[in-house]
């Protein structure tokens, strides 16, 4: 136990872990050659133990054996770091103010910790905040609102640590950063809104989710639509739904395929591995591919193979490819293939589509975003792009707001605990795109940063001051 | 005595930078055509400029040498190609190394890989051919030569599409025009060099082909009923080009007299800052730096390892005076582009070295030299002006931001802290190489050197430390500023915190005690080749969503930069008997 204890108290583990770390960083770099960013993430980062390839280390064309080894994950090196940090402050840095001095250094530290939490739960911010001017002012008070929660903690540490206070803040200001990071990893989610110009999006594609809806397009007045996620579609597995009159036999799930393509443009020996679909897959190559390069910042297009079945003959029904590709948010409106199929009488329409969630605010009233305008500039003569904005209005009757907003690069709209950000464009810039991210602990990085930088100036100027005496005597 | 000797040197110091400045002068008025205005690549810019880059693109070098042994500016050289001279078939302008790529082109080796068009031509098809088939396979799976075929077919297209853009319709027969002025409006979808300027305020600039389209007869008899203006400018542009190509300089003197004056007098706006700009171009402040920072290397080598504190005097007062224009080229290209200092990989590699060469002369304080400062600024500074001259081959290095990467804010403080971390790690392993040649190869390494060098190589360290940590997070500040992502694992992203952590790591195990000086020196040489992966490597993976570089001969060279290193670090570690320095352990 008490050689447990020691692991944990020395630098030698400090260095061994971050030793570690950089090796896991630069695998997980390498990686990103041959797999998507989100794959790597799971398989490197966000994980307690990541199972790293051997061919990633080497060029491709040498054939390496794909030997896989365990390592030790982010979540693991991140949270033994966190153990050892603790471990070493705790135990040299002693808090050895007594009386009164003492009373003010945690009034002190009560005070900072008060700022800190407010600046996190974003205390006195507008509840719709878009940019009216320059990014510069905008992110300064954010970085403002972190060094005065840096400096209140510095004062603190100051009377409680004397000289030392340096080396206790920058390293809190670590472990804010590591744990900030941590919950963005479990919590943030990312999506997307596609707008056409004039129209109006009430909802968002997720998009590292994705499922299977079922629109049935046969009642009078309404559309029913029956939606199954992707945890549910595994191989193999049979999904029964009740308000369908069919099964779903699931064949097959592919990370990432290929963009569809005519069925006479492969080669013969491509389609004799390819099943006989129905649908599109009839006249469309549409088949497993390589992953995308988390490089170059693709997206991998999910696709399932299935059967669906009659549920009470136990029928055949037709077996389908259904990917990404045909949804029109994914392909950014270029086209809408939504795959048909008549079961009974009833007419239905399938997609597999990224996990649509409904724009709510935090009263739980709906809300509605409609693109009024979107403005595309390029620099003179080129096609190289210069600014890519859009004119919205948001509209919550709930909440009674209503108001007109601009979205544009690097200066994104917040509101809802939700921030928007302009991402890409429709064709001829006919719509918009927007990059709608919920990250409720976004505002950490800035807080740390700012209470590394004063820690760290402190401790150096600290070690330079008694480096200068020494020379001097 | 002293004084003398220096303004001496202070006389030839400035004339060595002045000397380019002088005009280009000839039968043609070449100096006056370098300074027309023009529009490329989104930019305002003077022909000049316009010629150099594209001139570098091809070759690598910003003029011609003939045949005949004479000296082309590139102006003249691009006057000589858009009038379409014979002569500019011969030029050997074409830079091809790749020695596969040279072999199937049916092309012999020669000393400087550069080839003319006419040699070129028969096996254009076969270029053709090579890069269409690269250019069809997964970007992963492209090898070296693909790489480079597929580079060699875009210039000799962007070079096509110059010309096109030069192109004189008024020749033209009247039955071809209409299918030319077609092919012209499916051009202006490229992006073209515009050479016709708006003649008011905030009109908008022409390319010369489809400005002269409507100077053509048959144009103007229908203009009767639809008026159909010509732009003045581009008919003296057209006439300046014909009068070159017919070798008449008189004329080609009026149109270009004509051209300034109607310029002049129209929209004087458009002629701001285009004198300052060939000004520039001309003094070369840059690759004239590199020269004297080198010499500064090797007299403070010298100096320190014979301990001639003349010398080092010397290499410090040359060091503090080139950082003046070098620091004075750095603003001048801030002004031009309407940019913070670094925004791409060239002037990342300008920003370290300036960063590294003020570190320098910090280092060697006021008193007397210690030299430190002198050699790693001379040698950083050297080092990274060399790498931004083979990096300028690429185009404009003034070149406009993409609309994501376009926040000056965001440029002015992630942008330069994360470049002066780079440097400070660079200053740290050139620190730390220094230790340990010096240790290993000569006696020059006593006590109070080695107390020295561990002091400058500690604060080197946490500096770099302070400066990449506070820049890693402000790009992740950035990137949650612009798609909501503080961190994404984005190979960029990795790069710098591996540079972070391996200064954490550097400074814990120095604390820990667990390293002296010797492996604080060792542990410095490797911060090299985690900066430098993490500066050119991630961007040689593919281009990332914030890489800003991609060059192919770099991967080459890093990868000959890092074993260099490592092979430094074993050095540092072999044992202390051979070490010439005979040095107590601690």
């Amino acid at each position: 136990m008490q050689r447990l204890v020691d692991l944990f108290l020395s630098l030698k583990l400090t260095v061994t872990l971050l030793a570690l770390s950089m090796v896991l960083v630069f695998a997980g770099t390498l990686a990103q050659v041959d797999k998507g960013i989100w794959t790597v993430m799971d398989q490197y980062f966000r994980c307690w133990i990541a199972w790293v390839e051997l061919p990633i280390f080497f060029p491709r064309s040498m054939g390496v054996p794909g030997w896989v080894f365990p390592f030790p994950g982010g979540f693991l090196i991140g949270s033994l770091l966190s153990v050892n940090l603790l471990a070493v402050h705790s135990s040299t840095f002693k808090v050895l103010v007594r009386g009164r001095r003492m009373l003010v250094g945690y009034g002190l530290l009560a005070l900072g910790l008060l700022i800190t939490v407010g600046v996190v739960l974003g205390w006195g911010t507008a509840p719709v905040a878009a940019t009216e001017s320059d990014a510069f002012w905008r992110v300064f008070f954010r970085l403002g609102r972190g060094t005065l929660a840096g400096a209140v903690l510095f004062a603190a540490c100051w009377v409680l640590y004397k000289q030392r206070a340096g080396m206790v803040l920058l390293h809190a200001g670590i472990l804010l950063l590591l744990v900030g990071e941590f919950f963005t990893a479990l919590f943030a989610v990312e999506a997307t809104m596609t707008i056409k110009e004039g129209e109006t999006a009430t909802f968002f594609d997720r998009s590292q989710q994705f499922e299977l809806a079922v629109r049935d397009t046969s009642g009078v007045d309404v559309d029913r639509v029956t939606t199954i996620p992707q945890s549910l579609l595994k191989p193999g597995k049979m999904v029964s739904v009740e308000a369908l009159p069919f099964d779903v036999r699931v064949r097959g799930r592919m990370r990432n395929s290929n963009r569809p393509m005519p069925l006479d443009s492969v080669s013969e020996e491509a389609r004799a591995f390819y099943p006989a679909y129905a649908g599109f897959g009839e006249r469309l190559y549409v088949a497993r591919a390589r992953e995308v390069s988390g490089a170059t910042g693709e997206r991998n297009a999910p696709a399932v193979d299935v059967e669906l079945v009659d549920r009470e003959t136990g029928a055949l029904l037709g077996r389908y490819i259904l990917s990404v590709w045909f949804y029109p948010n994914f392909v950014n409106q270029v086209w809408d293939m939504p795959t048909r199929v008549q079961v009974k009488g009833r007419a239905f329409e399938l997609y597999f589509r990224n996990r649509r969630e409904p724009a709510v605010s935090e009263s739980g009233a709906p809300y509605a975003v409609t693109l009024l305008d979107f403005v595309h500039e390029r620099y003179e003569g080129t096609q190289t792009p210069k600014d890519f904005s859009s004119e919205i209005r948001l509209v919550n009757e709930g909440d009674g707001i209503d108001r007109e907003l601009r979205i544009w690069m690097n200066n994104p709209l917040r509101y809802a605990r939700r921030t928007f950000y302009q991402s890409g464009y429709l064709p001829d810039d006919g719509g918009t795109v927007l990059q709608v991210v919920r990250n409720d602990s976004w505002m950490i990085p800035y807080l740390s940063c700012m209470i590394v930088f004063i820690g760290m100036v402190a401790q150096f100027g600290l070690s330079l001051k008694r480096m200068r005496k020494r020379e001097l005597s | 005595m002293s004084r003398i000797w220096q303004g001496v040197a202070l006389v030839l110091f400035v004339l060595f930078f002045a000397a380019g400045l002088r005009p280009e002068r000839g039968v043609y008025d070449v100096d006056g055509f370098a300074h027309l205005p023009m529009m490329d690549e989104g930019r305002r810019k003077p022909v000049d400029t316009f010629a150099r880059n594209l001139l570098t693109v091809f070759s690598g070098k910003s003029s011609v040498r003939t045949e005949a042994g004479e000296r082309l500016s590139a102006t003249e050289w691009l006057l000589d190609a858009l009038a379409g001279r014979e002569q500019t078939l011969d030029y050997r302008v074409i830079r091809i190394t790749q020695l596969d790529l040279l072999n199937h082109l049916g092309l012999e080796k020669r000393s400087r890989f550069r080839y003319s068009y006419r040699e070129l031509m028969p096996a254009l098809p076969k270029l053709e051919a090579a890069a269409q088939a690269a250019g069809q396979k997964d970007s992963r799976d492209r090898d070296l030569y693909d790489r480079e075929a597929i580079k060699l077919a875009n210039r000799l297209a962007l070079f096509q599409l110059t010309l096109s853009a030069f192109e004189d319709p008024r020749l033209i027969p009247a039955d071809e025009l209409f299918p030319a002025i077609q092919r012209y409006m499916k051009l202006e979808k490229e992006d073209l060099p515009l050479v016709v300027p708006p003649l008011e305020a905030d009109g908008n600039w022409r390319a010369l082909m489809s400005s002269l389209s409507a100077a053509h007869p048959v144009m103007q008899s229908l203009a009767a009923e639809n008026e159909i203006v010509v732009n003045p400018l581009a008919l003296r542009w057209g006439s300046m080009m014909a009068a070159y190509a017919l070798e008449e300089p008189d004329r080609f003197q009026d149109a270009l007299r004509g051209y300034q004056v109607t310029l002049e007098r129209e929209n004087p706006a458009l002629l701001k800052n285009l004198r300052f700009e060939v000004a520039f171009n001309r003094v070369n402040a840059f690759v004239k730096s590199a020269a004297l920072y080198l010499l500064v290397a090797l007299m403070s080598c010298v100096g320190w390892l014979l301990r001639r504190e003349g010398w080092l005097i010397w290499a410090r007062r040359l060091l503090i005076w080139t950082a003046v224009p070098h620091t004075l080229a750095l603003v001048a290209r801030s002004l031009l582009s309407g940019y913070p200092p670094v925004t791409n990989l060239y002037s990342s590699a300008i920003f370290i070295g300036w960063g590294a060469v003020l570190l320098g002369v910090l280092l060697e304080g006021r008193g007397r030299p210690n030299g430190m400062g002198s050699l790693t600024g001379g040698i950083t500074g050297f080092l990274t002006l060399l790498i931004a001259h083979f990096l300028a081959g690429e185009g404009d290095t003034l070149e406009q931001m993409r609309a994501v990467l376009d926040t000056r804010f965001w440029l002015a403080t992630h942008v330069t802290t994360i470049t002066l971390g780079y440097m400070a790690t660079f200053v740290a392993g050139v620190a730390g190489i220094f230790y340990i040649l010096a240790g290993l190869l000569s006696r020059r390494l006593d006590e109070p050197t080695q107390k020295e060098m561990d002091r400058i190589l500690y604060g080197t360290a946490a500096f770099a430390l302070l400066l990449s940590f506070v820049g890693t997070v402000l790009g992740g500040l950035w990137a949650d500023d612009s798609w909501g992502r503080f961190w994404g694992w984005d190979p960029k992203e990795n790069g710098a915190l591996l540079i972070v952590t391996w200064c954490a790591i550097m400074l814990h195990a120095r604390w820990g005690r667990m390293v002296a000086t010797r492996g604080f020196a060792v542990m410095a040489v490797f911060g090299n080749i985690v900066t430098a992966w993490s500066w050119f490597g991630v961007n040689q993976l593919s281009i990332g969503l914030h890489s800003y570089g991609f060059t192919d001969s770099a991967s080459f060279w890093l990868m000959v930069f890092c074993l260099s290193q490592l092979a430094i670090c074993l050095l540092g570690l072999l044992p202390r008997r051979f070490w010439r320095s005979g040095l107590k352990a601690g």
